[in-house]
């Protein structure tokens, strides 16, 4: 039997090598390493103020790293790579006075983009995304979910080996948020490289392939999700009970009460211990011990800086 | 490179296109023909209604001249006024002057020594509207030895019409004075021959041609000795200073509105900055070739073209590109400091001070150009193109070596201020917080 030949490493869309970047006194990004490989969508999150923008700035090359190694797309250090890069921005910007049709050329020609390539681009992703009635109109006619989509088609248009989208749903409503996550789905699929920086925790759980979590500038999470929720381990309990959350939290033992609405999640000790004490109390119409979800794992890291952060409510249960 | 033309071809279309630009473009002719076509339109309001005005005569001899030479203005007034002829194309084109009003006099008999009675009774009349205005001539208005400086009294109630008294002074003045001359026993046309005034011409140099000829000075054409020069300098600065501080705007536009970060991830910030900057430099050369076709034409048509030598437009286009860069990448970099208009305005006074030098300078520099002050200030980069431009369009103009070493201080200046404006932008552009200030954009300059 012949020997097995080791499977060569993944090829690489970015490679960060112990990279700092501080702002006065402040550091930003301290001592970042991470391999986002080819093909894969990779999630950021992180609570604001954390380092992700800053992160995504140096892999663009606006910003530089004060030391460390930056590598995207085979390019070090340098902006050579930035046509192959399609960067949707957290803070959406449109010029109000130009059509449709003109910003999106010009956001082409800038990524290198020939006129005849661009012209056809646009049309194809006006049309994916109902909008082509729109390609005439000035930018300042649209509704925000189009300006949205129309900011989405700029990132794409140049057809990107590598797209960052910095919280691609933000304000979008559930069929315009679909169309998009469906293009976004495409995309992947076709072989683009996704970096994705959210604060929807639902979303990056079932989105991404990798999840990279920065908090004041330190790597504090990165691998699968499932990785990441092996090493938490089964500590979550997911209890639907008459009594609720006020009950929950005046029981021995019972920490950090997550009221879902419908049901709460918790930590203890003593899984069973708990079973028996509410059922000695109360009705208990469901109980569940399982990996704690993203959302949980994030304000587990986060929660000193709760306050700052704006987590929305339909988020987290993970199932 | 190539993007660098993208952003200014981007720049350069979307300020073409805008309505500003064709509504600044159409504004001069247009201000220009609308205030033409209101003075023609005024003139032709012009209230004509005959001035009657009284004359109470007090030296008895005035009335019968002044009188005799109302009636000949009105007669001339009647036959289709006055015209003067002007110079079109090598032909003479008829120019009718603003019609004007008949002035009728009526003589007020006075007797004894009521004159203020008199005075009382005119003026009443003057309210009632019967009378514009009256005229009281002194009884020793003929007399050389009186030193009565009111010797002829003018009554009205509307003082800003100029047009009757200007006319009475001038015409008792010269019935006086030939009645003066008349009572001396001296011939009064005699007088004004020997009185005549000694005619100054201005001339320029003259000089030898090479074959040894003398060639003898021009007379001085004041179309190329001022109005050429300050006219260039003037149309310079308006092209600029319309141009360059948009610059200003469209850059804090794309920070406010977050496009800036987009580009961004495109383009490196010098590449944007010179795209844009290039891109106005594109817009100001756009509208000047349009000014300055426009006023070539007119000089053409009115047979003045030959007083524009062919190297003044050379130059004029050379000193506002160089004005251009020079200012616009200044006003990029406030534009890219600033996060909200409130901010960049208080940064905009020192900057706009120096900008100024030159409009404040150019009456000095007009009148001496060869000045040890004309010759510093025009070596000062930032006033340079102005006044710079300003001597070379006064004959003879500067030295050729007081043109090389401004055009090279200004290149050396404007590499300079686009240099640290480059550091600004870079760092500005996607800044935050707190307004900026001076001496925090000149640690920008200096950060690696």
């Amino acid at each position: 039997m012949p020997p097995r030949t080791p499977s060569p490493p993944p090829r690489l869309a970015v490679r960060l090598e112990s990279v700092t970047k501080t702002f006065g006194g402040h550091t930003a990004v301290n001592q970042l390493s991470l391999a986002v490989p080819v093909g894969c969508t990779y999630g950021f999150i992180g609570p604001n103020g954390s380092g992700k923008t800053t992160t995504i700035r140096m892999l663009l090359h606006i910003f530089h790293p004060d030391s460390g190694e930056v590598e995207v797309l085979g390019e070090h250090s340098t902006r050579a790579a930035n046509d192959r890069i399609g960067y949707l921005p957290e803070e959406r910007g449109l010029y109000k006075k130009m059509t449709v049709r003109r910003v999106l050329a010009y956001y082409a020609a800038l990524k290198g983009m020939n006129r005849a390539d661009a012209a056809a681009e646009i049309q194809r992703w006006l049309t994916k995304m109902g909008l082509s009635e729109w390609a005439d109109k000035k930018v300042e006619a649209l509704s925000k979910g189009m300006a949205q989509k129309i900011q989405f088609i700029a990132a794409v248009i140049a057809r990107p080996e590598l797209l960052i989208l910095d919280e691609p749903f933000s304000g979008l409503d559930p069929v315009n948020l679909e169309v998009l996550r469906a293009a976004i789905l495409e995309l992947r699929a076709s072989g683009t490289t996704i970096i994705f920086s959210t604060h929807d925790m639902a979303m990056a759980e079932t989105m991404c392939d990798f999840i990279f979590m920065i908090y004041r500038g330190n790597k504090v999470l990165d691998g699968t999700l499932a990785d990441i929720q092996r090493s938490y381990g089964e500590d979550t309990i997911r209890v639907n009970c008459a009594g609720g959350a006020e009950l929950l939290r005046s029981l021995p033992g019972v920490e950090l009460v997550r009221d879902l609405g419908q049901s709460q999640e918790l930590r203890h000790a003593d899984a069973q211990a708990l079973l028996r004490d509410l059922a000695a109390r109360t009705t208990v119409r469901h109980f569940e011990v399982c990996k704690p979800s993203l959302h949980d794992i994030f304000i587990r890291i986060a929660k000193p800086d709760l306050q700052e952060m704006q987590v929305p409510k339909t988020t987290g249960g993970g199932s | 490179m190539n993007k660098v033309w993208r952003v200014a071809a981007t720049e350069y279309l979307n300020a073409v296109r805008s309505k500003a630009f064709i509504i600044g473009v159409l504004a001069v002719p247009v201000i220009m023909a609308v205030s033409i076509a209101a003075q023609f339109y005024a003139q032709k309001k012009t209230d004509v209604t005959p001035r009657r005005f009284a004359v109470l005569d007090r030296s008895g001899q005035l009335y019968a001249p002044l009188a005799a030479k109302a009636k000949a203005r009105n007669d001339v007034i009647r036959a289709g006024g006055q015209s003067v002829a002007v110079p079109l194309k090598g032909q003479s084109i008829k120019v009718d002057l603003p019609p004007q009003a008949e002035f009728v006099p009526e003589e007020f008999k006075f007797s004894g020594d009521h004159l203020k009675a008199a005075e009382l009774q005119l003026s009443e009349r003057v309210r009632r509207k019967e009378l514009f205005a009256f005229v009281i001539i002194g009884p020793n208005v003929l007399d050389t030895r009186a030193t009565n400086g009111a010797d002829v009294l003018y009554h009205t109630q509307t003082p800003t019409y100029q047009d009757l008294p200007s006319w009475i002074e001038s015409t008792l003045s010269a019935e006086v004075h030939e009645r003066r001359f008349t009572a001396a026993g001296v011939d009064s046309r005699q007088v004004r021959e020997l009185s005549r005034g000694v005619p100054l011409q201005r001339l320029g140099l003259a000089e030898r041609k090479t074959s040894g000829e003398v060639v003898q000075a021009k007379r001085e054409n004041r179309v190329a000795t001022m109005l050429v020069p300050v006219g260039g300098m003037v149309l310079l600065y308006l092209v600029v200073m319309t141009s360059a501080p948009a610059l200003l705007n469209t850059v804090l536009e794309e920070k406010m509105q977050k496009i800036a970060e987009v580009l961004l991830a495109s383009v490196a910030p010098f590449q944007l900055m010179l795209g844009k900057l290039l891109g106005t430099v594109l817009v100001s050369l756009t509208l000047s070739a349009l000014y300055m076709g426009s006023l070539t034409w007119g000089l053409w048509q009115f047979g003045h073209l030959g007083n524009v030598p062919g190297y003044l437009f050379a130059w004029f286009f050379v000193f506002q590109v160089l004005a251009l860069l020079m200012y616009g990448s200044v006003f990029l970099a406030i534009g890219a400091a600033c996060n909200e208009i409130r901010d960049a305005q208080s940064l905009m006074f020192p900057v706009m001070m120096v900008v100024m030098v030159p409009y404040l300078m150019f009456i000095p520099v007009l009148e001496s150009p060869a000045s040890p002050f004309s010759r510093g200030v025009s070596l000062f980069p930032p006033a340079t193109p102005m006044l710079m431009f300003l001597r070379i369009a006064i004959p003879p103009g500067p030295a050729w070596w007081e043109v090389a070493l401004g055009l090279g201080l200004t290149v050396a200046f404007m590499l300079g201020c686009v240099w640290a404006s480059a550091k600004i932008f870079r760092i500005g552009i996607l800044s935050q917080g707190q307004a900026p200030s001076i001496p925090k954009m000149i640690r920008w300059v200096f950060s690696k």
